[in-house]
């Protein structure tokens, strides 16, 4: 086997909205090998594999397929060059047939007839199938096959489509043990058999350890080291992902934790067909910061959404004590308790961005009559409250307290969350990645709004997919790996340890 | 030396499209007003195409309607049921419920109102309170289904809304040709209604529909601007799902406000009754639910813009009926003007939101 490389970016950077998603970032994929891009959730790895796959352009850094220099211009080109990325998410028109979803993306002869086509088309996916080691139905619906086969269309339409670079983004994440274990001994093979390169971009150290013949890691941005697996220990590589950075000491409180102030017991997801949640157990006291680490998709998001009473169907007991069960309130009634949320999606969650800063910030206290009773707005007292609250929490960028919510950057909406959800002083306070898309003093300003929350006694769960953020900030840390709390570490706690919990339990 | 752009061919110049972040009121009422104007000279060009001298446009719709005394009067009566349709659609539409039924509705508010007049409930004195109240609530129940079936199980309010106007009309047309008509001759509509079951006229011949219509424009106002009511309304027109997530109670305000919607468009119904006809008819409704969802769309859901917009097809209601007098033109050119100028403001908010530049150096 020839090992020429395949693909090689180098020196990639991209930015988002002053985010920098990608610096610098350099990697290289040959013929013949299956290449795993192991990095943290945010780390740049689909930001990367988009650059490859042409779907965002590189802001500087060059892109070499089969040692030439490209330009790709677009999803079409990068399929022209022979390069096929499968989405975590799929991109199938679930009505249509397996032979119709695939010849939409082929460039069939025109002059043949529709049925021709899909005829041929047919029999191309049979017998692709059968060099790949599986059988499928091309004339099934879509939305009749399960996860695991919807995902086999979408790695027989790009290699239909003549790619022999194949990008697979999370391709584990949907499926069983099984499942994954056969689709990678499938492409493993595949890559060997034909040559082929197979990018698998994954934060799952068994699937690295099993089935790469190469890794790259990646962590905030850059690509830090490109490996063979079976030279490292599992330990090294953990290492690798999560940083050994020397975190800044978390800074305890200044007081012993309280009562015990929120139980959650035995939380289990409703939807037996899909249960993310199985059986969430922790409790969490007045004074104290709890930070649920683990890697994404382990239930973190199912988990806030039922305590910030977000749509999520659960089962299982949530008690505010002194209070009573949570479940079924409406968000209003858990103001009332002195709840306060910082979802992680503050745009769909939090606040509704064409609307303006005061209309926003009023909700905090709406129900309250603070601002008038139903039949009257007290705007005055509302714009004096947002004027002071957006004053003390230091929002930036606010010409007047009628423009669009929409208009303030990602930090400084987060900060207006915090100053409604703040200005009363809060018993019980949910956040869920407070600082994602955030830059470095945003992140910082936010940080220490959650520690004077704690410090003023409120019970403080932060739910973050970010270690150093649950580092810096926990008093004690529970890790949750597949819908549960699998340990809990108290401060200070050993971070390699805390990121060995995080990928080992299966 | 000559540069080298100079040369170049129109054609040749590039241009590219830009999503606009925010366009400042008063542009955007700019080029709304300019896209008006252009759906007016074409609903000119075709009104001239079918029969109508050029000289007399100007005298027929401007002149003659709104600068006679008698036919402003006659506008401002024929605005107030385009006003309580259109506040009503306003309303809905803000609810993010597609409320195709204000012709039921209407139906049903004039039905209620005629059922008062006919079995003779009330003393004379409460008789048109009573008639009005009546109205309302009819309105308001025949919105009441529609709302629940989408609060709670998701069915579709623009078919259940719009299917629901059928049983209406049939309801009414079992009514006018059946039980209810009038005994005196063979007409398809209802005794007429006695004098003090009619909205009177107020001094100097002002209807006393057109002072209702304005309270109540004032009371949509007030509702969407100024009560706590108009906040969560906001927020569940502009994200609904963030609405629910920071403790608007969302079903409440959508029912409540769909309901109120639906008082309106009955109250709408009792207008029509009331004020013009005098008695109910197989035909009364006949226009009013697609203006009121017209002058909604074009109001942009903003209750003052919707009285504006409601003035404006009233005298277009009034020309059309002089121009059907004196020019055999068919009235269903209203319709035909109304859609066109919809088409219009519809097409201009593609420039509200983009804007087009010219690429410097032509090279891109």
């Amino acid at each position: 086997m020839s090992h020429t490389n395949a693909i090689q970016l180098d020196a990639v950077s991209k930015s988002f909205d002053g985010f920098k998603a990608l610096s610098e970032a350099s990697f290289t994929a040959c013929w013949g090998e299956v290449h795993a891009l192991l990095g943290e959730n945010g780390a740049g790895k689909s930001s990367l594999m988009n650059i490859a796959a042409g779907l965002y352009a590189p802001e500087t850094g060059s892109l070499l397929i089969d040692d030439n220099l490209v330009r790709l211009k677009g999803p079409l080109d990068a399929a022209n060059q022979g390069i096929g990325m499968v989405h975590q998410h799929f991109k199938l028109v679930k009505p249509f047939s397996v032979a119709e979803n695939i010849l939409l993306g082929l460039r069939t002869d025109q002059a043949l007839g529709y049925r021709k086509r899909l005829q041929q088309t047919a029999e191309d996916i049979k017998a692709m199938a059968a060099k790949l080691g599986f059988s499928i139905d091309p004339f099934a619906r879509v939305d009749q096959l399960s996860v695991a086969e919807q995902q086999r269309v979408e790695i027989l339409k790009v290699l239909l489509a003549g790619a022999r670079i194949l990008i697979l983004d999370e391709p584990t994440a949907v499926l069983t043990d099984a499942e994954a274990e056969n689709l990678l001994t499938t492409v493993k093979h595949f890559a060997q058999q034909e040559g082929a390169a197979v990018i698998l971009v994954t934060h799952k150290m068994n699937d690295v350890m099993r089935y790469a013949d190469q890794v790259t890691v990646m962590r905030s941005g850059r690509t830090v080291a490109s490996l063979k697996p079976q030279s490292v220990s599992v330990g090294e590589l953990v290492k690798l992902t999560v940083g050994d950075a020397p975190t800044p000491p978390q800074i305890p409180a200044s007081r012993a934790a309280g009562e015990v102030r929120l139980k959650v017991s035995e939380l289990h997801s409703s939807d037996p067909s899909n249960p993310v949640l199985r059986g969430v157990n922790l409790s969490l006291r007045a004074g104290e910061i709890y930070g649920i680490a683990g890697v994404g998709g382990n239930g973190q998001s199912e988990l806030a959404n039922a305590l910030m009473g977000l749509p999520e169907p659960v089962s299982g007991s949530m008690t505010l004590v002194g209070e009573g069960e949570l479940s079924g309130l409406s968000a209003a009634r858990r103001r009332e308790l002195g709840i306060a949320c910082i979802p992680a999606d503050r745009y769909s969650a939090a606040l509704a961005a064409p609307l303006s800063i005061s209309d926003n910030f009023a909700m905090g206290e709406i129900h309250s009559g603070r601002y008038g009773p139903f039949w009257y707005l007290r705007r005055g007292r509302i714009d004096a409250d947002t004027a002071a609250a957006v004053n003390e929490f230091d929002v930036q960028g606010v010409r007047s307290l009628q423009q669009k919510a929409a208009l303030l950057s990602g930090g400084n909406a987060q900060k207006l969350v915090i100053a409604r959800e703040f200005n009363r002083q809060p018993q019980l306070v949910i956040v869920h990645s407070p600082s994602r898309g955030l830059d470095v003093r945003a992140t910082l300003a936010v940080h220490e709004r959650l520690r004077r929350a704690r410090d003023a006694d409120a019970a403080v769960l932060l739910i973050s997919e970010d270690l150093d953020e649950v580092m810096a900030l926990a008093d004690r840390i529970g890790v949750m790996s597949a819908g549960r709390i699998i340990g809990e570490f108290a401060q200070p706690a050993d971070r390699q340890a805390i990121g060995q919990a995080m990928v080992n339990h299966v | 030396m000559f540069d080298a752009t100079d040369f170049q061919p129109l054609l040749a110049r590039r241009y590219t499209l830009e999503v606009r972040q925010q366009m400042a009121w008063y542009w955007q009422a700019l080029v709304i007003a300019l896209a008006l104007i252009v759906g007016l000279l074409i609903s000119a060009a075709i009104l001239v195409a079918a029969g109508v001298p050029a000289g007399e446009l100007l005298n027929e719709f401007v002149i003659l309607t709104l600068f006679d005394n008698q036919s402003l009067r006659a506008v401002l009566f024929q605005a107030a049921p385009l006003i309580m349709v259109g506040l009503a659609g306003c309303l809905a539409f803000r609810a993010r419920f597609w409320n195709l039924g204000l012709e039921g509705q209407m139906i049903w508010g004039a039905i209620g109102a005629t059922a008062i007049s006919l079995f003779e409930i009330g003393p004379p004195a409460l008789r048109l309170p009573l008639m009005m109240a009546c109205a309302l609530v009819c309105g308001l129940l025949w919105a009441l289904a529609p709302a629940l079936l989408k609060l709670h199980l998701k069915v579709n309010e623009i078919i259940s809304t719009l299917m629901l106007n059928y049983i209406a009309l049939n309801f009414l047309l079992h009514l006018v040709y059946g039980s209810w008509k009038d005994p005196r001759d063979s007409f398809p509509y209802s005794p007429q209604y006695r004098v003090f079951e009619r909205l009177p006229e107020l001094l100097d011949g002002l209807s006393l529909a057109v002072v209702i219509a304005m309270l109540v424009a004032l009371f949509v106002l007030w509702f969407t601007g100024v009560s706590r009511a108009g906040l969560y309304l906001r927020f569940v027109d502009n994200s609904p799902g963030v609405a629910r997530a920071v403790g608007v109670p969302v079903t409440r305000v959508i029912l409540g406000t769909v309901l109120l919607s639906g008082a309106l468009a009955g109250l709408a119904g009792f207008m029509v009754t009331a004020g013009q006809e005098g008695r109910l008819t197989h035909s009364f409704y006949a226009g009013y639910g697609f203006s009121g969802i017209l002058i909604a769309f074009l109001a942009r859901n903003q209750p003052i813009a919707a009285t504006v917009v409601a003035l404006l097809v009233a005298t277009l209601f009034v020309a059309g009926r002089s121009l059907q007098v004196f020019y055999q033109i068919p009235f269903s050119m209203v319709q035909l003007i109304q859609a066109i100028l919809v088409i219009c403001v519809a097409s201009s908010e593609f420039f509200i939101r983009h804007r087009i530049r010219r690429i410097q150096g032509g090279q891109g």
